[in-house]
């Protein structure tokens, strides 16, 4: 038998693989082992809480109940919600690509003074807290924010924008145009230019590349960015809670006030039920985009196309991305610490808000913000040391499966980000409430909620370095007489160290920050800094503004700076997510 | 040491298209085998399953006549050298040497001795603590093999072991790693899609084609006595005459007759000869076996002359590189001469 010339084996083999999905080497290293410890964890602190929300639902007396869905879902109050939610999210989607195509293709390419502070820039709102974004919104464009002192000084008259769609939609922009870059712009630097050039050889013009070869070729990258922004923005929480108004909750804030008040919970329940099923939707379309994406980034081009310095309409180009980008990032954020350091100092600048941020404040508020910074550090301590085991273990199993065994393990390890945070805190609430796991008032289930929150971002971390792993180096470690938890030690765990650490590090800041299931089950006691900042800003007076406008500040400060430390320890400017 | 025998090995997803399918052979105690084969011929997957890295659809895997298919990779005792050696990249040289004594739980002294003993033997000693993207790629070879020896595996499984390197440094190598087999007197299996490593390496010979072994037999008889025309043509024959048996003589249209030995008396039959036993002659002349070709290049090598000759026409025409055998003139491009073949060493196969 002749064996057609050029195709190489793997190349066969990796198509036999392909088409009948079983490429698992049986000899090979499990998954199960790893998987197993999660899912056993996942069940009962995702799962029942899930089902319980579930069933108080659809049977709120015990028995499955059809018109008692109809209610909640017929009732006007909470079908505008819903439509106000939808429409806000597709619209925050379509502004966040609006600016971040063209900031995609401005980083990607050209060669601009200042790029890396820019680069800087848009990596920190990724995961600033929900309610340090809308204080500085607040602080930019409330009534006596610096935009209105800067219109009065032109003589403009002041705008309203606080309370209005626009500050949501600003603050939910400035949010995630910084994952629309980072998706796209990745993808958008790696392509291969020679198919561009191709198509301008082939005839195609300027605009008849972009539509006919690098759009397609981007399309994946944009439909999963797209997905992301939908479901950040659809189960938007602390944004909304600050900056909306009358008429203006999402279902998050709906169910949050539900459940704070332990009224109306079977409504509660529903409207959760609407959100996961709609999370879910979307977030499995964007995982099976994300399975589409992988190839063009294994495929990774050596020839991938250099910066360059451009002509005069690309300068230009990057101009514009730059001003709008100051504007929408540094711009708040500048406000939030100016904000800081002068309210209530009468035209002056003061530290009077940062001392009382650190003194023995329990005539001021409810919540002592010392404590609460000790509380803050605590959980996330812990929530990230949970999280990097499970992420870990979590990554190792997907990592370790193959075809669709694969696709399902991470849509099932990944189930945790589905869940709307406050959704994720009604259930805990109304599930471990009784007998043998009554834990109402226990800091635990904070601990595990942020733990269920971070660790996703652990689990992308290790996931995409492990993938990126030389399969051959662990079998090298076998023959070598190295066990599958040798083999782990030996050589997995110190090849993706650097990806764990990140991982940590995302997870520790994503609990610092994390305000939508810590609003439902925190107590005075052990209240978090995104707390204290809210129970400050509830409260009349100029005082607690200005402290929880330094409170926000520090929150701001170290979650910053602990990204740009993730920054620089992380060697791929691409992660998976 | 030990004897590895392999029984009836398949593996592949699908009947269809088995990338292993029914492989049998056994490598005597201290004996250096080479499967050789083209690329696609489920070489380096039946290295895979006799080191335990996928588990085969059938058949057994044998050291000293005890199955090891229960065994995980790491008890097997095998040591495999990648094609790509799969170096570790956050470990230095002495590392990764050791890495092996390391899970077997050497002492930290004896494990030493052990590294700076194989640093020697590939002769790397002054590489020790280099990290081993720091290495050429004669260098990286001669890490990757000191690894898999480090742990005295019973059976040796070298991949390609001369794969990437250039021209040079593979013939130096080769000869060394000749030399260290010899030595070690280790049973090993080694994979190649070049004769010439096959050649210097081995003892016995297990050639191989699309999951199939065609001939298994120490390498001398597989040079001399090649089973069959895909055997043969992969050790280098040449089809001479491809046509059909009658009367004693094989007929090829373009081509002429020669006197058929040792095949079936009738029928289409291809006789083979090597090219270094055979060469051109004016037609005609005593020596001509009776198959013509024509010339279609020609160079001097030193103080002979090669002549590219075409034998056969359309489909079937192959291109030989014969000896000009007589001192006249050699024929210009177009010209037609007559091959003589060495008494004895032309074979005959039914098609």
């Amino acid at each position: 038998m002749i064996e057609p010339r050029g195709v190489s084996p793997r190349l066969r083999v990796a198509a036999a693989e392909r088409a009948t999905g079983t490429a698992a080497p049986s000899g090979g290293p499990r998954a199960w082992p790893w998987a197993l410890p999660v899912l056993v964890l996942l069940a009962p602190l995702l799962l029942w809480p899930l089902a319980t929300i579930l069933w108080r639902g659809l049977a709120p007396e015990g028995v499955p109940d059809a018109a008692a869905i109809a209610d909640v879902l017929g009732d006007g109050y909470y079908w505008e919600r819903l439509v106000f939610t939808t429409a806000q999210a597709v619209a925050s989607t379509a502004v966040a690509l609006l600016v971040g195509l063209p900031a995609a293709y401005v980083f990607a390419h050209i060669r601009f003074p200042g790029r890396a502070a820019a680069r800087a820039l848009v990596t920190v709102p990724f995961v600033l807290p929900t309610l340090v974004v809308a204080l500085a919104f607040q602080q930019l464009a409330g009534p006596d924010g610096l935009l209105n002192d800067a219109l009065a000084w032109f003589g403009l008259g002041p705008v309203e924008v606080v309370g209005t769609i626009w500050a949501i939609l600003a603050a939910h922009v400035f949010y995630n145009v910084s994952i629309v870059i980072r998706l796209v712009a990745g993808v958008w630097a790696n392509l291969d230019p020679r198919t561009e050039e191709a198509a301008r050889l082939l005839g195609a013009g300027r605009w008849a590349t972009l539509r006919e070869v690098t759009l397609p070729a981007l399309a994946p990258a944009i439909a999963s960015a797209a997905a992301l922004v939908f479901v950040f923005s659809f189960t938007s929480f602390g944004v909304v809670l600050v900056l909306g108004g009358p008429g203006l909750d999402t279902l998050e804030v709906v169910i949050y006030r539900l459940a704070i008040r332990l009224v109306e919970l079977p409504a509660a329940a529903v409207l959760s039920t609407v959100q996961i099923a709609a999370t879910v939707a979307v977030l499995g379309a964007y995982s099976l985009l994300q399975r589409r994406t992988a190839r063009p980034l294994a495929q990774r081009s050596e020839r991938a196309r250099p910066l360059r310095d451009t002509s005069w309409p690309e300068r230009a180009l990057a101009l514009g991305v730059a001003v709008v980008l100051v504007l929408l990032i540094a711009a708040p954020l500048a406000a939030l610490v100016h904000g800081a350091f002068t309210v209530g100092a009468e035209g002056g600048v003061t530290a009077a808000n940062f001392a009382r941020a650190f003194e023995d404040s329990r005539r001021l508020s409810f919540v002592e913000p010392v404590n609460a910074m000790r509380w803050s550090v605590t959980f996330a301590g812990g929530a990230a040391l949970i999280a990097v085991v499970l992420g870990t273990l979590a990554a190792t199993a997907i990592a370790r499966s193959r075809g669709r065994l694969a696709a399902l393990a991470d849509g099932l390890l990944m189930a945790p980000l589905a869940v709307p945070a406050v959704v994720l805190g009604f259930g805990f609430l109304i599930t471990f409430n009784r007998g043998a796991v009554d834990l109402r008032g226990s800091p635990w289930l904070i601990v595990i909620a942020h733990a269920l929150i971070a660790y996703p971002f652990v689990l992308r971390a290790v996931l995409a370095v492990l993938r990126t792993l030389d399969p051959r180096l662990p079998e090298a470690a076998r023959v070598l007489g190295a066990s599958p938890i040798a083999v782990w030690r030996y050589v997995e765990l110190p090849l993706a160290w650097r990806a764990l650490l990140v991982g940590a590090g995302f997870a520790f800041v994503v609990s610092l920050g994390e305000f939508g299931a810590t609003a439902v089950l925190q107590r005075r006691e052990f209240a978090t800094l995104p707390v204290a900042i809210y129970t400050s800003l509830g409260r009349p007076g100029l005082a607690n503004l200005g402290q929880a406008l330094a409170m926000a500040t520090i929150l701001m400060t170290v979650t910053a700076a602990a990204l740009l430390l993730i920054e620089r320890v992380r060697y791929r400017d691409i992660g998976e997510f | 040491m030990a004897t590895l025998t392999v029984r009836d090995l398949t593996h592949g997803y699908e009947a269809a298209r088995r990338v292993v399918d029914g492989v049998s052979f056994e490598v005597a105690d201290g004996r250096v085998a080479a499967l050789l084969g083209p690329s696609g011929s489920g070489k380096t997957t039946i290295l895979r399953l006799i080191a335990g890295l996928e588990r085969p659809e059938g058949g057994d895997v044998l050291l000293d006549s005890a199955s090891v298919l229960g065994r995980p990779p790491h008890r097997r005792g095998v040591g495999l050298m990648f094609q790509e050696l799969a170096l570790f990249p956050h470990l230095d040289v002495r590392a990764n040497i050791a890495f092996g004594l390391r899970m077997a739980r050497w002492p930290r002294d004896r494990r030493e001795r052990r590294v700076d003993e194989l640093l020697a033997l590939v002769g790397i000693e002054d590489l020790g603590a280099r990290r081993v993207d720091a290495l050429s790629g004669g260098e990286r070879q001669r890490v990757g093999l000191a690894r898999t020896l480090a742990p005295e595996p019973a059976v040796l499984l070298l991949d390609e072991p001369l794969g990437a390197l250039d021209e040079a440094r593979k013939r130096e190598l080769r000869r060394e790693l000749r030399s260290l087999l010899d030595r070690l007197q280790t049973t090993a299996l080694l994979v190649s899609h070049d004769l010439r490593d096959a050649q210097a390496l081995a003892d016995d010979l297990v050639v191989l084609d699309a999951g199939r072994v065609l001939q298994a037999a120490p390498l001398r008889t597989v040079l001399a006595e090649p089973d069959s025309p895909e055997v043969a043509s992969m050790v280098g024959w040449a089809p001479v005459v491809d046509g059909l048996a009658r009367g004693g003589r094989i007929e090829e249209d373009g081509v002429g007759s020669v006197e058929a030995t040792g095949g079936p008396s009738a029928g289409r039959v291809v006789a083979m000869a090597h090219p270094s036993t055979m060469s051109a002659v004016p037609p005609g002349s005593g020596d001509d076996s009776g198959a013509h070709g024509t010339v279609v290049g020609g160079r001097p090598d030193g103080p002979l002359h090669m002549l590219e000759v075409a034998v056969g026409a359309g489909a079937s025409v192959r291109y030989v590189d014969l000896r000009w055998a007589t001192p006249d003139v050699p024929p210009a491009p177009g010209g037609r001469v007559g091959i003589a073949v060495d008494g004895g060493t032309l074979r005959v196969y039914p098609r």
